[in-house]
């Protein structure tokens, strides 16, 4: 994210009316474009005002950004809005750790509301009655506007408004385009804006798509933006699951997201770290009111894993529960009917297998026949993840555990692992898995120097 | 003699020391017990302003009988003037109604109050206070509210039977919109805890302070259900409200709060579209359908302001688009007693749309009609008054929720005691 940049978050709902005479083709389309004409203009007018969340502020951006506030004119940088934010600080720093949370560029975004002022004196003249009679459908919903802009943190004021309201009719536009698009006979399905921070140089960009249509379906689209970004065509970032998620939006399933980030991570000689890309949940023990205390190590790390692939767009299936795995194995014939409701243990070979059934992922083995020689293994482990960028699944001895990076120094040969470990059994208490190093950076003295391990590298399906 | 009438003036949330001077004129008799009446007398009050009783005089024989009356009246005018309200009420509203007997013999006054909320509510006894000097300025909240609204007729309606239930239905959404929406006093948008009249002197003979509000709203309610494809209707027709509303609210000038204020005057911007709205269907009840008015964009009344004599308060009214000044003179006459010339009213704070179903000819031939006709010159007030108006210099303890009222007449109650 460009430094010295704020984001504005501008969200609402547009009513979107419109009265079809007929229901042939063209007639439609010229009713349903005339609607978005007319809501372009709502707009634009001086009526619509702005509300800064958690606060007294309202923005008339029409009329040049003029403010409730007296001390906001519209001449002031926009960061002086953040100040006038009341912030709830208890709150937040509950939660999660003192640590800032730098690698997020979305912190401290502002957040605006669409709203109208109708006691905005138009040249409107004492009210009148018009009676229609003719017949027609009445088509009806509320358009989900969201816009994201990024402004240099020192443009005045006055200026982000025109950004935004700009921002605004661009989005109208993008709605109709996929309105019209979709739309089956009088079915006009809602256009739903997502957000995705796409890398650099392009960053930050807004998609529509239209809501109900899965994303399967929804791969012509996704070619062409892909190429219009320049994306590369065989990894997968405008899936609805890649969509940005923004700070102030928590996650309503209760995992926590990439608690590694929180980490320190070491600094080693000629060497850096290369870690898992993108998001996965943390599950381990106890979790979901399963008690898998001492044989379901393995099945967690396989869950982190599916929560990786489900987060990066590559499936829409939910995580699997233990009973779906076992299930899974049954049905490709590793185990025997008994392993149902059963604990018994499993390795990467199972593991691979359930990526196969479930996911339709496929994955690498990789053989160690002592610990000792994972101290060995950092060039192929940070290979794997500047291509792949899977978390891999590690199992041997008695014990399996998920390797979310590795930190490697070419030169001195010194390797630490970055582990994400499934046998905490407490709550999601970030500050207690980094404290203890439930999820940390270990040495090679970490793994059974005697025992064999089974990694599980799992790859990325080539699609977008 | 018999006199009978509504109070209107101003609920106040707190007990409050100060009251109004009372005026009480003569009513000329009308006999019919005339509901309408107390529903357009409240048509003709600003925001802040509402029915808060009624009072009687009476000979002392019939006073036990009179208490009856009264009775029966103040639920019987709540009634009327609550349906058709949009607005619902909030805990803090005050629901105590006055009632006011006064013994034309002994002049003695006996107040009470009913809870018209409970319709088995007895009568609280209270009193009745009337103090010299004239409370002046109460401060006033003004707006003007533009609306853009379109009412579908689903298939299953028939106009113009159905339109009542079409408009309210659709001015029942828009209400509750604006009761929920922000308001933004002289351009802040304050806590409602916020004193408005800060720092004023309490017995300072302030001028009327002026308030602008603001009122609004979010674009549109976000979908309660999660809906994948727009909602399709099918409809026979529309009803589209289009223009522009003058609004007024006064607020008593016993500290009031900022939350109080946003109250009132959304009331007000409520309460006006809904009257004039009942107004043109009862009109067009009356009147009958007229074929030629669809797809013709027809005029509703359109508010004008006609100002309290003695005080610094206004009064309102609506005007038909074949009616003119002095309809309106003439109703003010009839409903509230007092004389208005008529280059008092103020007519000009809602335009008169291009509207083709105006008869300039009409109206032209109207005035001239008037213009030759005597002003109506009733005796004002009649023996009893003029002594009546001094004589209320008494001190009598006011009560609950009195905090300024001015007697104002209606025509019509209902009395057993006709022959006179």
């Amino acid at each position: 994210m460009v430094v010295g940049n704020i984001i504005l978050r501008l969200r609402g709902s547009l009513e979107f009316k419109c009265q079809l005479d007929s229901t042939d083709v063209p007639h439609v389309q010229k009713v349903i474009s005339r609607t978005f004409e007319a809501l372009g203009s709502q707009v634009k007018a001086e009526s619509l005002v702005l509300s800064l969340s958690s606060s007294p502020v309202f923005l008339w951006p029409n009329k040049g950004g003029h403010a409730t506030a007296g001390e906001i004119s519209p001449n002031r940088p926009c960061k002086d809005l953040q100040q006038l934010i009341q912030t709830d600080d208890q709150e937040s720093s509950r939660k999660k750790s003192a640590k800032k949370d730098k690698n997020n560029p979305t912190a401290g975004i502002i957040n605006l509301t669409l709203m109208t002022e109708v006691t905005e004196p138009g040249v409107l003249s004492a009210p009148t009655l018009l009676r229609g009679s003719k017949k027609h459908h009445l088509l009806q919903t509320t358009l989900p506007m969201d816009c994201v802009v990024s402004v240099l943190s020192s443009e005045s004021i006055s200026v982000v408004c025109g950004t935004l309201v700009g921002a605004l009719c661009s989005q109208l536009g993008d709605m109709e385009k996929v309105a019209l698009r979709h739309m089956k006979g009088t079915a006009l399905l809602i256009p739903q804006p997502f957000h995705f921070l796409l890398p650099a140089p392009v960053g930050l960009v807004t998609v529509v798509y239209p809501a109900g249509v899965p994303d399967s379906q929804l791969e012509t689209q996704r070619k062409e933006l892909h190429s219009l970004f320049e994306l590369p065509d065989d990894r997968p970032y405008l899936r609805r699951a890649n969509a940005l998620h923004f700070p102030d939006e928590p996650y309503k399933d209760g995992y926590l997201r990439n608690p590694h980030v929180h980490l320190n991570h070491p600094a080693l000689e000629n060497g850096k770290p290369y870690l898992v890309q993108g998001v996965y949940s943390y599950h381990h023990y106890m979790q979901d009111r399963v008690d898998d205390n001492g044989w379901g190590c393995a099945y967690r790390s396989l869950q982190t894993i599916c929560s990786w692939f489900q987060q990066q767009g590559y499936v829409e299936r939910a995580v699997p529960s233990h009973k779906e795995i076992q299930q899974a194995l049954v049905e490709v014939g590793d185990k025997q009917g008994s392993f149902l409701g059963s604990r018994q243990w499993i390795g990467s070979i199972e593991v691979a297998a359930v990526l196969d059934q479930l996911l339709g992922v496929t994955s690498k083995i990789m053989f160690v026949s002592q610990g000792s020689e994972l101290a060995s293994k950092g060039r192929e482990l940070a290979n794997h993840f500047l291509s792949e960028g899977t978390p891999i699944m590690i199992g041997g001895g008695v014990l399996a555990h998920t390797i979310l990076g590795v930190a490697w120094s070419e030169t001195t040969g010194q390797i630490r692992y970055l582990i994400l470990d499934p046998h905490y059994t407490g709550a999601e208490d970030l500050q207690v898995i980094t404290d203890k190093g439930w999820c940390g950076w270990k040495g090679p003295e970490f793994w059974d120097q005697n025992a064999y391990y089974n990694l599980c590298l799992p790859q990325r399906p080539k699609t977008i | 003699m018999k006199t009978s009438g509504l109070l209107v003036g101003s609920h106040n949330i707190t007990q409050s020391k100060h009251c109004e001077q009372s005026l009480v004129s003569q009513s000329h008799s009308v006999i019919m017990y005339n509901n309408v009446c107390f529903l357009k007398v409240s048509r003709m009050l600003p925001g802040g302003m509402s029915v808060i009783g009624v009072f009687l005089v009476t000979p002392p024989e019939l006073s036990k009988e009179a208490q009856n009356t009264l009775r029966r009246l103040i639920f019987a005018v709540d009634k009327h003037i609550s349906k058709g309200r949009l607005w619902s009420l909030t805990e803090e509203d005050v629901t105590e109604k006055v009632t006011l007997h006064i013994c034309s013999k002994t002049r003695k006054v006996v107040c009470r109050t009913y809870d018209v909320r409970d319709p088995k509510s007895s009568a609280k006894p209270a009193d009745w206070k009337y103090q010299s000097g004239v409370c002046t300025s109460w401060p006033l909240l003004t707006c003007s509210v533009g609306l853009n609204l379109v009412f579908p007729v689903l298939e299953m309606h028939v106009l113009p039977q159905d339109m009542e239930k079409c408009m309210k239905e659709g001015l029942q959404t828009w209400a509750k919109q604006i009761e929920d929406g922000l308001c933004l006093i002289n351009g802040d948008a304050m806590p409602g805890e916020v004193e408005l009249l800060g720092g004023q002197k309490k017995n300072a003979k302030a001028v009327q302070q002026t308030f602008r509000a603001q009122i609004l709203i979010p674009m549109a309610e976000p979908q309660s259900e999660r809906r994948l494809t727009a909602s399709v209707k099918v409809c026979s027709g529309s009803l589209t409200l289009k223009g522009m509303v003058q609004c007024r609210a006064y607020l008593h000038s016993n500290k009031p709060r900022a939350k109080h204020a946003t109250e009132v005057i959304k009331r007000d911007v409520i309460n006006t579209v809904s009257s004039r709205v009942e107004m043109f269907l009862e009109d067009l009840l009356m009147e009958g359908e007229d074929k030629g008015s669809v797809g013709v964009q027809q005029v509703l009344p359109r508010r004008v302001f006609a100002p309290v004599p003695g005080m610094s308060l206004c009064v309102c009214d609506y005007m038909f688009p074949d009616e003119c000044v002095s309809d309106v003179s003439d109703r003010l006459k009839e409903m509230l007693d007092w004389e208005t010339p008529e280059d008092s009213i103020d007519t000009s704070q809602e335009a008169v749309p291009e509207a083709p179903t105006i008869d300039l000819k009409n109206t032209v031939v109207q005035k001239n009609l008037k213009a030759k006709s005597t002003l109506d010159a009733r005796p004002k007030t009649p023996s009893e008054d003029p002594t009546e108006a001094h004589k209320s210099h008494k001190t009598y303890y006011a009560g609950v929720a009195m905090a300024a009222a001015i007697a104002l007449l209606a025509t019509g109650t209902s009395l057993i005691y006709l022959s006179d």
